[in-house]
């Protein structure tokens, strides 16, 4: 399936008027507001927009975690609105790569323990040693997550995301919680893979700087896309600043 | 100052107990259990030992007691002389076989003389209907009230009795209970065959007359005068009784009644113990996991807590309050409960012991009792957790809680963790964390096990019982006393009865048996060579041969005398010739019922320099001509009584599956809410501690199955672990169980029953499937997105 999303000339998520509303009545929040978006195959976009304006929850949806109130998301030919929860269980299995804020990593596994995991379940998955080595931690491998730093971890949480090479990567605010140093470092390790391995790969961020990684960075406010840029140049993450 | 700042907290305490509702409920449930058992043993024990003294009292049930062959009325003023006896009574005591057309069998009853002058002054009879017997009338008499109610007999109703070799017909004027009868079997019969055996009570003229003892008496009966030393005046009767051909005079504790009585209470006293201990001990621990749970979850608010200035003795009653919450309702519902199970044991104690009334009756030093175990046992549960909550300084505590620090395994289990996949891996490596919670949940599934496995041991042993005691030891259909001991010779007219297929002769000695300064009174029995009916059991179950020479001890009855193969005894017929002599113990015997000691019955009559006398016959039926057998047997003057095996059986099957029968089926239950208490808390904390983990693993695209593997495999994991210890816990309980429920009536002992095992084993694995079916529901409301917000 991998290798047939990349071959697909099909955009890699579609949306068409896509709600979220919390909650009903006067106290109804609504995290997004009828957001059309094309994302193609391949493409690396930084999401930008102050807090609460429905970054996290579009990426949500987009990978299967959670579901729209209203409005349809195509992951090219397929309806994830359309699907049960185990359809969509598989999905990410199948196609999905998430790094969050806080890491996410089980502790009780060692940091190739936590990538073999994915590993178990991905269909032609790349070796831990060298889904850690992309990130720089080949000499880590076998310390517990209490063990690593928080910029160690967050690798580890990259190449546990990258390990089954998946046709999209979803990464919210995946240097958050990061220092200028690391956080370049897991940047890195994200537009490696996106230019390695052609996965589509959406980076929400606090961070304006980051913005010029992207090909096209999308500024989000009040649970509706703003404004579209796209980046004629695009900057490697060693010239970030924070 | 406790009170005062603790009332802000007070509708958190609540929140707090509602949040924790499956432990409370788990708590709550598992103390209920052990301590309506505790109410029921203790309020049962106490209303017995209640109604008994009082019955005692009341109708002056006797102390001492002396039968003899024959003594003139005026030995009575010898016996009264004797000091510290505030009492005395002579009696005619006899058998009598009853003709009851209602049954095939012939019955038989206890004949007892009521005083000339009125009413008992020892011994009083109870009155339930109808009045007391004319003297001037002969015929008239009083019959026990079980027997009248097994038999439907009314007041004013015919009963033919053979008395001494002739036929009597008398008339029921009375139905009564007596303290001396409150437990009532035949001679020679363990449990009640109310339709087969009763006593009568008729007037002293009459029953003189029937028996040729006109002037004279041959049982005496006594009440001893407060703080009288019962040896001494035991001594003076036999004394006075020696001439008369007395088997010695005897206490309360060789009463058939009473002993039964006695053995009842004792235990009651076992159970009230035990079964309660156990759910005591596992209230704790859930206790102990609950609040450690929500300690471990509340760091913060203990860290504000005591930030704002609340005492380290504010936060610990804070937390322990809703255990002794816990406690509360657990004590509440045990309560509740006992009550419930202790009217219902009353019941059926009321179809065995009969007592004027008989009300199971709780006191409040009893749930008084009951509500401090329990306060005790949450509180002792409690004082870890909340030890660490108070423990922690409060800068400490607002900190986020430092990460578990996981560690690879080393050795073996290195190698084995390599060989896992991911998810078992997980499982593996939490045991290894947290190794004292796991050891927690081990420990408490396997109390489950050991309480299932000691359940299923009951009806096993007494399976086992019944079937080597029925179908190996005694495979006779009728065993036969003869009323004194006749020549070998009427083997002939034995076999002679019409549908006898085979006779075996036996001898039966009331004995005095002495090791060193030990003694005991018992049986014993004479038994020939080649027996094919009646027969010894060793200790593997099978028959053996009697001894060769010597005698052959029962085991319990070895025990109470120290007394082993190659021992010499004292041995002392205590009627009849009264021969004394020494014999070797050549072997030691486990008849599971009686404790008696045994010999060939050629050895046993030489010994007694009677040889060649039997005490009665064992015999086989066809079963074709039972009816008439028995038709014969009514007719038959000469005979004692006559056990019929079969029914012996049966009483006996009833009164287990009663007793043993009903109290399984609470363990068995009571095993589930342990099984399923302790599996509930144990998936509730799991799924509570690795709710992030799981999160991350649905996230990862883990199906919920596959989530739910990690959740429910350490718990399966922890479960079989528990199997083992489970298995060995309950053979050890088993064993020291049986052997606090031993008798001299009967000797219990474990056996090894793998249908129990493994129903224990399958019983707990379901509860732990269940426990963990539920709790795993939990995996499908999984709050994904909310869960990965958050820190951890
Ligand atoms: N479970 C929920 N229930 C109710 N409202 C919610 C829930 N989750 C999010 N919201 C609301 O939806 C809106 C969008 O939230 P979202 O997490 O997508 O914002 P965000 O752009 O990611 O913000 P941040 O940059 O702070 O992460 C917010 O107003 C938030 O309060
Ligand atoms: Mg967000």
């Amino acid at each position: 399936m991998t290798i047939a999303a990349e071959t697909d000339p099909s955009p890699a998520f579609h949306t068409i008027r896509l709600s979220k509303v919390y909650g009903d009545g006067p106290t109804a929040v609504h995290a997004l507001r009828d957001v059309d978006l094309d994302v193609a195959q391949g493409e690396l976009i930084v999401l930008l927009g102050p807090s609460g304006s429905g970054k996290s929850t579009l990426l949500n949806i987009l990978g299967g975690l959670d579901r729209a109130s209203s409005g349809e998301v195509w992951f090219h030919q397929t309806a994830l609105n359309a699907m049960r929860e185990r359809a969509l269980t598989d999905f990410r299995r199948r196609h999905i790569g998430f790094i969050f804020q806080f890491y996410n990593l089980i502790p009780s596994l060692t940091a190739r323990e936590n990538v073999d995991l994915v590993r178990e379940i991905a269909e032609d998955p790349l070796s831990a040693e060298e889904a850690l080595d992309l990130v720089g931690l080949a000499e880590r491998m076998d310390h517990f997550p209490a063990q690593l730093s928080g910029g160690e971890q967050q690798r580890v949480a990259v190449a546990r995301a990258i390990a089954k090479r998946p046709a999209v990567l979803l990464c919210d605010e995946p240097t958050g919680a990061l220092d200028l140093k690391t956080g370049v470092r897991v940047l890195e390790a994200l537009v490696e893979i996106n230019k390695r391995y052609r996965s589509t790969t959406l980076i929400v961020t606090h961070n304006a700087d980051v913005a010029r990684l992207g090909e096209r960075v999308i500024h989000f406010s009040d649970g509706r896309i703003r404004t579209i840029e796209t980046n004629a140049v695009r900057a490697p993450p060693s010239e970030l600043k924070w | 100052m406790v009170k005062l700042i603790a009332r802000p907290l007070d509708r958190k305490l609540l929140r707090d107990v509602w949040r924790m509702r499956i432990h409370a409920a788990a708590v709550a449930l598992v103390l209920g259990c052990g301590l309506s058992v505790y109410i029921m043993s203790v309020g049962m024990r106490a209303s017995l030992e209640r109604t008994r003294a009082d019955y005692y009292a009341d109708y002056r049930m006797m102390h001492l007691a002396a039968s003899l062959v024959r003594a003139p009325d005026r030995v009575a003023a010898d016996l009264e002389r004797i000091p510290e006896v505030a009492a005395i009574e002579t009696r005619i005591s006899g058998y009598a076989l009853l003709d009851v057309p209602q049954i095939v069998e012939p019955a038989s009853a206890r004949l007892i003389s009521l005083p000339l002058g009125g009413r008992p002054r020892i011994n009083d009879l109870a009155m339930v209907r109808g009045r007391w017997p004319d003297p001037a009338k002969a015929d008239e008499a009083i019959v026990s009230e079980a027997f009248a109610t097994a038999l439907d007999i009314r007041i004013g109703a015919n009963l033919a009795a053979t008395i001494h070799g002739r036929r009597h017909v008398l008339t029921i004027v009375g139905i009564a209970n007596s303290p001396e009868f409150v437990f009532v079997s035949a001679p020679g019969e363990l449990f009640p065959q109310p339709e087969r055996f009763g006593v009568v009570w008729m007037g002293r003229t009459a029953l003189a007359r029937a028996f040729d003892m006109s002037g004279a008496f041959n049982d005496a009966i006594f009440r001893l005068s407060p703080g009288a030393d019962d040896q001494r005046v035991r001594s003076a009767i036999d004394e006075v009784l020696r001439a008369f051909g007395s088997s010695g005079a005897y206490g309360r504790d060789r009463m058939m009644s009473d002993r039964f009585l006695s053995e009842e209470i004792k235990q009651l006293t076992t159970m009230a113990i035990f079964l309660p201990a156990f759910f005591l001990v596992i209230a704790a621990f859930l206790v102990n996991i609950a609040l450690g749970r929500v300690i471990a979850t509340e760091r913060s608010n203990i860290g504000l807590l005591k930030a704002f200035g609340y005492s380290d003795l504010a936060v610990a009653w804070h937390y322990a309050k809703s255990a002794l919450m816990f406690g509360l309702i657990g004590a509440s519902l045990g309560s509740i409960a006992g009550v419930v199970l202790g009217r219902a044991i009353a019941d059926i104690y009321r179809d065995y012991y009969h007592f004027p009334t008989l009300a199971f009756s709780a006191g409040l030093l009893t749930f008084a009792g009951a509500w401090a175990a329990a306060i005790v046992a949450v509180s002792i549960g409690a004082i870890f957790s909340v030890w660490r909550a108070v423990r922690l300084a409060p800068a400490e505590a607002l900190a986020p809680p430092r990460p578990a620090v996981y560690s690879r395994s080393s050795g073996m289990l290195a190698r084995f963790a390599a060989r896992l996949d991911a998810k078992s891996r997980i499982i593996l490596r939490r045991i290894q964390r947290f190794p004292r919670r796991a050891a927690t949940t081990i420990i408490g599934i396997a109390l489950a096990i050991a309480l299932l496995v000691v359940a299923g041991a009951f009806p096993a042993v007494m399976t086992q019982l019944l079937s080597v005691h029925f179908s190996v030891a005694n495979r006779q259909d009728v065993t036969l006393s003869f009323v004194a001991p006749r020549e070998i010779g009427v083997m002939h007219a034995v076999a002679h009865l019409p549908g006898v297929i085979s006779a075996e002769p036996f001898r039966a000695d009331d004995v005095v048996l002495r090791h060193g300064r030990l003694e005991v009174r018992e049986a014993v029995l004479g038994l020939p060579f080649n027996a094919r009916l009646s027969r010894l059991i060793g200790s593997d179950g099978q028959a053996v041969e009697p001894p060769v020479a010597g005698i052959a001890l029962a085991r319990a009855l070895a025990a109470k005398l120290h007394a082993g193969p190659g021992d010499e005894i004292e041995i002392e017929q205590v009627s009849g010739r009264r021969v004394q002599a020494r014999i070797r113990v050549s072997a030691i015997v486990d008849p599971m019922v009686g404790s008696s000691a045994y010999m060939n019955i050629e050895d046993l009559g030489r010994l007694f320099r009677e040889p060649g006398r039997i005490s009665g016959a064992h015999l086989s039926l066809d079963p074709a001509r039972y009816a008439a057998f028995n038709a014969q047997l009514k007719e038959t003057p000469a005979l004692a009584g006559a056990s019929f095996l079969r029914q012996a059986e049966r009483s006996m099957r009833r009164a287990f599956d009663e007793g043993v029968g009903v109290m399984n089926y609470l363990y068995i239950a009571f095993a589930a809410v342990m099984a399923g208490g302790v599996a509930f808390s144990a998936a509730r904390v799991t799924m509570a501690e690795q709710e992030r983990d799981l999160a991350t693993l649905r996230v990862l695209g883990f199906t919920r199955g596959e989530a739910s593997y990690v959740l429910v495999g350490e718990l399966f994991v922890l479960a079989l672990l528990a199997v083992p210890l489970g298995c060995v816990l309950g053979t050890v309980l088993g064993i020291w169980l049986m052997r606090l429920f031993q008798t001299d009536m009967y000797s219990f002992t474990f056996i090894f029953n793998p249908g129990g095992y493994a129903f224990a084993i399958a019983f707990t694995l379901a509860c732990v499937a269940i426990a963990s079916f539920i709790v795993r529901l939990g995996i499908d409301r999984l709050d994904m997105v909310g869960v990965l917000k958050a820190r951890d």
